[in-house]
């Protein structure tokens, strides 16, 4: 147990690094003044691993060349719950498309699980602890609040991030463009 | 900043949305209080007071409003301006507390924020003299991307 939590921090302290070491920071377009500058080129998120809620350790570069939502949540979190059923229905409709979603949760496993089983979820999610939340703000998280969410294109670059809950209507128009 | 169609409201740092001072009352008495920003809201029972040295007199946090939360129930919430008074096991005059308190929130505009953990160190007078000067929470650590 501990030597796991202590190989994902391993793994998302080196995605940090990687991406403190000098790749570049582009501004990104959208969201507001709480948006920091985000990394443009996501491969420091893809070179992420982490545990899903069954324990296996996902690599988040086994789905590069998709289109991937990359949503940061918890359980704690009303909104980020209330956001998440859109999603599976998006991801049902669309995953046949190239589009994939993967959770983030900034939250641990025992509450994860029992939620994630509630509403269906037809998407991976990880188990990110703190550590997840430091993540996303390397992305532009800058308030590190929730939810967070990042929509990366086929060419592994951040295309829309996005504090607070991302309306459906808008994920539809964004996710469209990309696919 | 460029590229939003329509302005989305500001959303504040958590330590801007829920801003916590604390006082010295008396040799045993500290105020606790939280200046909660228009648009967000503090969860009652996320809230968590600890002191060292000693302990805290069961500390009972003011009733909140009731929200009806359609993932978590009823809950109470706190909103504009939380006071309360907490009660040290024992007088500690003239010294001074580290006061931890632990909180988590909201904005309507639907975001929330982990709990936030913050320290003080509160001063407390002697007995007989005027309350100690109030002492605001200090910003958040830096972390690896400040």
């Amino acid at each position: 147990m501990n030597k796991k939590i202590a190989r994902t921090t391993v793994l998302v302290m080196a995605a940090l690094l990687a991406l403190a070491a000098g790749v570049h920071f582009g501004q990104r377009g959208l969201g507001g003044p709480w948006l920091a500058p985000a990394a443009k080129d996501a491969s420091a998120l893809l070179a992420v691993a982490l545990p899903d809620i069954e324990g296996r350790e996902q690599a988040l570069g086994q789905w590069k060349g998709k289109v991937v939502v990359v949503n940061f949540w918890a359980t704690w979190c009303a909104p980020c719950r209330e956001e998440m059923p859109e999603f599976v229905r998006v991801q049902a409709e669309l995953g046949g498309k190239g589009l994939q979603f993967v959770g983030i949760a900034v939250d641990q496993a025992d509450k994860v699980q029992p939620f994630a089983r509630e509403i269906g979820v037809n998407y991976p999610v990880l188990i990110g602890g703190y550590g997840a939340m430091e993540l996303s703000k390397a992305f532009g998280n800058k308030l590190m609040a929730l939810p967070f969410t990042l929509i990366i294109n086929r060419q592994g670059e951040v295309a829309h991030t996005q504090l607070g809950p991302l309306k459906e209507t808008q994920l539809r128009a964004i996710v469209g463009q990309l696919l | 900043m460029r590229g939003a169609a329509a302005a989305p409201p500001e959303i504040l740092e958590a330590e801007r949305a829920f801003a916590l001072s604390a006082q010295g009352l008396d040799p045993q008495t500290l105020s606790v209080r939280f200046e909660i920003a228009d648009g967000y809201y503090l969860y009652r029972d996320k809230l968590n007071f600890s002191v060292s040295p000693g302990n805290l007199a069961a500390p009972i946090a003011p009733p909140g409003k009731i929200k009806e939360d359609q993932f978590f129930g009823k809950v109470e919430t706190y909103r504009g301006r939380l006071q309360m008074e907490l009660t040290l096991d024992a007088p500690r005059p003239g010294s001074a507390v580290t006061l931890v308190v632990e909180s988590q929130g909201c904005a309507d505009v639907g975001v929330c924020y982990p709990v936030q953990r913050q320290t003080l160190a509160v001063p407390l007078p002697r007995p007989g003299e005027r309350p100690a000067p109030l002492v605001e929470a200090a910003p958040r650590r830096k972390s690896w991307f400040n």
